[in-house]
């Protein structure tokens, strides 16, 4: 051999040490890796554990039954008249509520009124609203108990209320159910009667105002930028704006639509339609950029086959390219609605975080958006907000997951097309 | 009479779809009659016919829609009944809100007194606009209807020109972004400037004391340090020191590692949590990670331990950031060329070795630029901190104690309670100019980064 | 096939029937071949016949592919590599590769040579690592070139440097065998005819082999010619006989042109 050193000793005691040594590193690093990942996970796991744990019971409520008869005490209303608009008015000055509180003071002993919610009559206005004919006898009503009674009936509890709980559980007055209010109400001061329909709506107003301007707004720039724009200073400028405007923080656009949309052009205040405008330009900048992509994935060659048959540029664009291009479009818009439909932030500033006690009517009336009713609850001091707000961070959850499953599964059905 | 925008733009939206099928017919029409070949296809005619009636009276009716409000006020101003309105404030907005809404339908009765003798003119004034309005805008789609209808002859080259107007659309829509890019800059630029009237600079980017309580004694101070301070605590260090690891690993597991079958589960499920809105995170926060660190503090015996630490809101926002670093680096990784880890495995090198050694300085750029951008998104995230970091000001390296961030303070000074025209409110959208500033540079320096890096490995 | 003076006493890497498949395609079909120490050995054939499957199979670069399976025996010093008791690391320092496109990492000059050392732990400090890249760079013909530059970043080097270098980082390590998947396919003729040069002077150090597209290369560097053909070992001998009196109907076709 015409080495010039001795061939190295790969077989020695010192090099085999090595080697383990190496060999350990190497596994070193792939368990942190692994334990990276399950990290991750656990973490998912957790945060929808505690959000699950604690949101399951805000959709159930506690209620007690409550007889209430309507000959004995009868409710002075022209039955005709329960469909008009202002029947709510009619039914609360004729004095439902006292009607209500009587009867659970005379079913559950003195202090019964206190057992169950205050708000526990307008159920009953619904229901008679609902069916006029329960004026007419006794009917059993299953009211929703006051919050505390609620909590202690799902707790347990110590003291006096807690005698009381057991003793109406005892007696098979308290049962519980699915907390229907919760679906069809707006907010309200009382976590017995408070629900997330209100903000749902609002919600829905909004990320339809966002998509119906974000959604053509952006394809037909990403179509611009993609296919027609010549490479200039201005392009250059647009791009350069798209790719910081889908980087800047999402409070600023509140502070911009503050600016504009309020202070400047007077638009209403805490509405779907300013939440829906500032949405609208932040979720753009995304929707461009997934557009471009998808747009820049056609292969030339269709292009080429398609003006080589005499189509025009616009043809081949809207004939051809946006066509194939539309699912990766599609993806990439509902992951940016997701986004905006989760996003709390530039909607505080525009106003969107006052109480608002009714189910918005329209675009311009003032609504709040669901993520916005996670954030008001999560401050309320009353302990039956507490496991509302998980209930309706659930609901949340459901539908940005359901939207981003979407997503990924028509990305991952139309990934590999060519 | 009122003004129904929405109404209105169906109405139009009417006419065209008439003037698109008689645009169609006519064209036909005249191809058969003279014997000729249309240049272009009917139903590019129709199309000419209703873009040149709906285009030009939508953007009319955007214009109004926008300015009669403030004629309608004004006409309102100039009557009699409105001399005795009190001359400025919240009352005079209200009452004027008040009428308004009785005028329009949108309310049975007034609800304030002094709004009374101000519906009738109300009623008036926006019955009055609300004809100018839609006659006017009719006039516009008939004219422009009729101009492009006259101008349809078989040789009419109304393809062309529908395309024209195509591409207009859409270089109107690319123009958006630069729209929204200086509306932001100049928003924030005018109020920040007549904040900066009130307070200086100075005071505001080295000024270490930060009380901006109206009606406190002494007056309001506004240095912005502790918030800066609170801001890189929170969403630079802490967040990082969570998110960076933890992401890189990951990317690193799931691109070197993991069979093809985890990696398909695992990365829908990070993307999951990326798409967990802030909110929820800043209930999480708030609700559990919170109070069990404030224990832990107590437990050790750190002094200032409160259940609104930085270090709660740092560490759900780094769990936050995570799958925004793993996917960052997971394309930086594998922008590798394959032919690196090649040589650095044929040399003998182990995977560990050769990913330490080889993959991540190959990929630090694109990395370096990855976590650029993880900054400015966590320095710029609000709820997260709303909810758990706190709101007073402390200039403090405990990460137990509680410290406030640039983003906390913009929300709390616009929320609640406010007079508009204060320095209070203006302070906002100074700090508001300080982070766009900041994250603007963050941004443009990651992306050129990340831009050079894909270029090198082309 | 085998001829008596083909036979190499004492050879480094024998190959007996050996299979690769990916998944379910076999892209070599019982192969059996000798490398011996003092010699290069080329393997020609037309594209996608296996050439480099084969090759990356003698230092195991084939594991770094999911679907890759070896069947058969390969030895190196009469040790089959893919026993179990086989440490990959090890087998990959003592069969170094270069690969077609220069893939310098991007470090400095001198980091790229240093690396297989440090890794293998061959040098104790950093005199003998001076010393050991050193000697890799005079051996790969680099070091006039470099010599006052190791702190920069080997990517900046030019395409025929690129590969020297990556030459040197396989020579730094000390292995017994290198082997070289085209080369020059990747550099211009001047280039070319270092890296020729080059392996004309490890030849004897080393045992190597090399693949080609270039007949005239192979006919130049090497002593021993490997024609592989749809993932079969056609024709094995000595490049003089395989160039100037192939056996074999599909050599000769190939060797003069007429297909591949
Ligand atoms: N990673 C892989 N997965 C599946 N099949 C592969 C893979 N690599 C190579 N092949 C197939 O194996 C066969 C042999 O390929 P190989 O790269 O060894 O050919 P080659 O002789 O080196 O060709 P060339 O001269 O073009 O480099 C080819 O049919 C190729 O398609
Ligand atoms: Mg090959």
């Amino acid at each position: 051999m015409n080495r010039q050193t001795a061939p190295t000793d790969w077989k020695g005691a010192a090099m085999q040490k090595r080697i383990a040594g190496r060999y350990a590193a190497e596994r070193r690093f792939k368990l942190m890796g692994l334990g990276a990942v399950l990290l991750s996970g656990a973490f998912l796991a957790f945060l929808l554990f505690v959000m699950v744990g604690n949101g399951a019971r805000g959709f159930l409520y506690t209620q007690v039954a409550v007889p209430i008869d309507f000959k004995a005490m009868p409710l002075t209303i022209d039955p005709a008249r329960l469909g008009d608009d202002d029947a709510d008015q009619l039914i609360a000055n004729a004095g439902l509520s006292d009607i209500v509180a009587f009867a659970a003071e005379e079913a559950l002993g003195s202090g019964g009124s206190d057992l169950i919610s205050e708000n526990a009559w307008k159920e009953v206005r619904s229901a008679i609203k609902a069916d006029p004919e329960l004026l007419n006898g006794r009917t059993m009503f299953e009211l929703p108990a006051s919050s505390d009674v609620d909590i202690a009936a799902k707790d347990g509890a110590k003291g006096a209320l807690g005698a009381e709980v057991a003793a109406l559980e005892k007696d098979g007055k308290l049962s519980t159910g699915i907390h229907w209010p919760f679906f069809r109400n707006a907010d309200a001061t009382d976590p017995a009667v408070a629900g997330i329909w209100g903000a749902l709506k609002g919600s829905v107003l909004t990320i339809f105002i966002a998509f119906l301007i974000a959604f053509p707004t952006g394809v037909l720039a990403a179509l611009y930028l993609e296919e027609y724009a010549a490479k200039n200073r201005w392009t250059d400028l647009i791009e350069v704006s798209i790719n910081n405007l889908a980087a800047v923080p999402s409070i600023i656009f509140g502070l911009l639509a503050l600016a504009v949309f309020i202070n400047w052009f007077g638009l209403c205040q805490a509405s779907p339609l300013v939440g829906g405008l500032t949405l609208a330009l932040m979720t753009m900048p995304v929707i461009v950029i997934a557009s471009r992509n998808a747009i820049k994935s056609v292969p030339p060659s269709i292009r080429d086959a398609a003006l080589g048959v005499g189509a025009s540029p616009v043809q081949v664009v809207f004939h051809h390219v946006l066509p194939l291009a539309l699912p990766g479009i599609l993806t990439g818009t509902i992951i940016g609605m997701a986004r905006a439909l989760g996003e709390t932030a530039p909607l505080l500033l525009v106003g969107m975080r006052a109480f608002i006690g009714d189910v918005p009517g329209g675009i311009c009336s003032p609504a709040t958006v669901l993520p916005m009713q996670i954030f008001l609850w999560s401050d309320e001091v009353d302990r039956g907000f507490v496991e509302k707000t998980s209930a309706a961070i659930i609901v949340l959850l459901i539908v940005l997951l359901s939207m981003n499953a979407f997503a990924i599964y028509l990305r991952n059905k139309f990934e590999k097309r060519w | 009479m009122t003004f129904n925008a929405a109404a209105l733009l169906l109405l139009i939206a009417g006419l065209a779809l008439i003037g698109w099928l008689a645009g169609r017919a006519r064209s036909s029409l005249l191809a058969g009659r003279a014997g000729e070949k249309l240049h272009s296809r009917p139903q590019y005619h129709g199309w000419y016919v209703a873009l040149w009636l709906f285009a030009p009276a939508a953007l009319f009716l955007a214009v109004w829609s926008s300015v009669s409000p403030a004629l309608v006020t004004n006409q309102v101003l100039a009557a009699d009944a409105a001399q005795s309105l009190p001359a400025f404030g919240f009352e005079r907005g209200a009452i004027l809100s008040d009428a308004r809404n009785v005028a329009e339908g949108r309310q049975a009765a007034v609800r304030l007194p002094a709004a009374a003798p101000l519906v009738k003119p109300y009623a008036d004034a926006s019955q009055k606009y609300a004809l100018i309005g839609i006659a006017a805008m009719l006039a516009l789609a008939l004219a422009g209807g009729l101009y492009a209808f006259t101008r349809i002859k078989p040789d009419f080259r109304a393809r062309t020109r529908v395309e024209k107007i195509v591409m207009l659309f859409l270089l109107l829509a690319s123009l958006v972004a630069i729209l929204t890019t200086f509306g932001i800059v100049l928003s924030l630029l005018f109020e920040s400037i007549r904040f900066f009237r009130l307070v200086s600079p100075a005071e505001l980017l080295f000024g270490t004391e930060w009380a901006p309580t109206s009606g406190a004694p002494q007056p309001d101070t506004f240095g912005g340090i502790p918030l800066f301070w609170g801001t890189i605590l929170i969403g630079a260090i802490i967040a990082m020191i969570v998110a960076i690891p933890i992401g890189m690993m990951t990317a690193v597991y799931l691109t070197q590692y993991a069979a093809p079958t985890v990696r398909k589960w695992v990365k829908p499920c990070l993307e999951i949590l990326a798409g967990v809105p802030t909110v929820v995170y800043g209930y999480f926060a708030a609700l559990t990670v919170a109070p069990a660190l404030r224990e832990f503090a107590v437990m050790l015996g750190i002094p200032n331990a409160s259940t609104e630490s930085a270090l709660a809101a740092g560490i759900v926002m780094g769990v936050m950031i995570i799958p925004f670093v793993s996917s960052m680096a997971d394309d930086s990784i594998n922008a590798v060329p394959q032919a690196m880890r090649d040589g650095s495995l044929a040399l003998g090198a182990t995977p560990n070795e050769t990913i330490r050694q080889v993959l991540i300085p190959a990929a630090l750029p694109g990395v370096m630029g990855g976590i650029l951008l993880a900054v400015s998104r966590a320095i710029g995230e609000t709820m997260i901190v709303v909810m758990a970091a706190g709101l007073s000001a402390n200039m403090t390296a405990n990460p137990f104690a509680s410290v406030t961030t640039v983003t906390a303070q913009i929300v709390k000074l616009l929320t609640g309670d406010q007079e508009f025209d204060s320095a209070k409110t203006l302070a906002a959208f100074a700090l508001g100019l300080v982070l766009f500033i900041v994250t603007l540079l963050l941004n443009i320096v990651a992306l050129r980064i990340v831009k050079k890096y894909r270029e090198a490995y082309e | 096939m085998t001829q008596d003076d083909l036979t190499i006493a004492d050879p480094k890497m024998k190959a007996h029937g050996v299979n690769v498949f990916y998944g379910e395609k076999q892209a070599i079909n019982d192969v059996s071949i000798d490398v011996g120490t003092d010699l290069v050995t080329a393997f020609i054939g037309p594209s996608g016949c296996g050439k480099s499957t084969f090759l990356r199979s003698l230092n195991r670069m084939n594991d770094t592919v999911a679907s890759a399976r070896v069947t058969g025996r390969i030895e190196l010093d009469g040790e089959d590599i893919y026993a179990p008791s086989m440490d990959v690391v090890q087998l990959r320092a003592r069969v170094g590769m270069v690969f077609q496109k220069p893939n310098p990492f991007p470090k400095s000059i001198y980091d790229n040579v240093g690396y297989g050392p440090r890794i293998h732990g061959l040098a104790p400090n950093k005199a003998d690592l001076d010393v050991i890249v050193e000697r890799a760079l005079i051996r790969a013909g680099l070091w006039d070139e470099v010599k006052d530059r190791l702190a920069e970043s080997g990517t900046a080097l030019s395409g025929g440097q690129q590969q020297r270098l990556c030459i040197a980082r396989a020579i730094a390590v000390d292995p017994e065998v290198i082997l070289m998947d085209e080369p020059c396919s990747a550099l211009d003729p001047i280039a070319t005819a270092k890296i020729e040069e080059l392996i004309h002077e490890l030849r004897g150090k080393y045992a190597i082999v090399i693949v080609t597209h270039n007949m005239q290369q192979a006919a130049r560097v090497s002593q021993r010619t490997a024609f592989f053909h749809l993932g079969t070992l056609v024709e094995y001998g000595k490049t003089t006989d395989i160039f100037t009196n192939p056996k074999q109907e599909r050599t000769k076709d190939y060797i003069t042109g007429r297909y591949g």
